[in-house]
């Protein structure tokens, strides 16, 4: 019966598993945060956004930046382990 | 500090100046092979960490670079760069010959200057016509441009232009006047930079 079920269920693991994978990216989106670091000089540049502002967010990105980093790595190491 | 930092490839061997360079160097120079030089700092790594200070030093000596003997053109190479010692700065210099030869033709006597627009925050804009009036006004000027990643919702138009030297002013000039005629774009006008988006020498770092 375990083997049936671990047959029947598997298919479905492995969904979730790709769903959990596709969460963790749009959770931790490298690119998306590297894009507002980026729009953040730039208001900056344009006088649009004052430097406190600046600063207070550029540091802000820059902690999410170095965490989605991480994960991504983690990730790719196999060391992130999905629990259930 | 035996390795070398490299910040582009100059035609000869005569760039050497003091200036905050790198990781704390004082000095720039040239290493050369038959005439090739590669313009470097000393440093005590060969995998430099690219900190916000370190990228504009970078920035700032090929500026410096640029502006040496009333204009010299060099082959600008991205951050990070660097080798373990002269022997192996020659093999690269000696391997990638041809391709920064090439590139040096391409960008001789010319430097690449920025521009973006961006819409003010509630403006909507036609972007298609935008990018087609810029293309009108700034393109029989420039000898190329390339389009560059749209990274905001705002950024309208981001692109390099490889602009020759004695076009600068009138290339100011179409900028300016683009700037007059448009009061729902705020304009962001950069450079002169070392024409890093036009040339595509990828050489290994040892």
């Amino acid at each position: 019966m375990f083997v049936l079920d671990d047959l029947l269920f598997r298919p479905f693991v492995g969904i979730i598993d790709a769903l959990h994978t596709i969460a963790l990216d749009e959770l931790y989106d490298v690119e998306a945060l590297e894009d507002d670091l980026k729009e953040n000089q730039l208001l900056y540049e344009l006088g649009e956004r004052s430097e406190a502002a600046y600063q207070r967010r550029k540091e802000e990105l820059e902690a999410e930046l170095e965490t989605a980093r991480d994960v991504h790595e983690r990730l790719a190491s196999g060391r992130v382990e999905v629990k259930r | 500090m035996t390795n070398r930092y490299v910040y582009g490839i100059v035609d000869g061997d005569t760039v050497e100046f003091e200036t905050e360079a790198v990781a704390g160097a004082e000095r720039v120079y040239t290493i050369s092979h038959r005439r090739l030089g590669a313009v470097v700092s000393d440093i005590d790594t060969t995998d430099p960490e690219e900190t916000d200070e370190d990228a504009q030093r970078h920035d700032d000596v090929l500026r410096e670079i640029m502006d040496c003997d009333g204009g010299t053109t060099v082959v600008p190479m991205q951050f990070g760069m660097a080798f373990e010692g002269d022997r192996e700065l020659k093999n690269v210099l000696r391997g990638a010959r041809p391709a920064f030869r090439r590139a040096m033709t391409d960008i001789e006597g010319r430097f690449e200057l920025g521009l973006k627009l961006v819409r003010e925050d509630d403006a909507d804009v036609d972007r298609e016509a935008i990018e087609d009036e810029v293309a009108d006004r700034l393109g029989p000027i420039a000898a190329q441009s390339v389009a560059n990643d749209l990274f905001s919702d705002r950024l309208v138009l981001n692109r390099s232009y490889l602009v020759d030297r004695n076009e600068r002013e009138a290339f100011d000039d179409a900028v300016a006047d683009f700037e007059d005629d448009r009061d729902d774009l705020m304009v962001r006008y950069t450079g002169p930079f070392a024409p890093y988006s036009f040339v595509d020498v990828k050489i290994g770092a040892q």
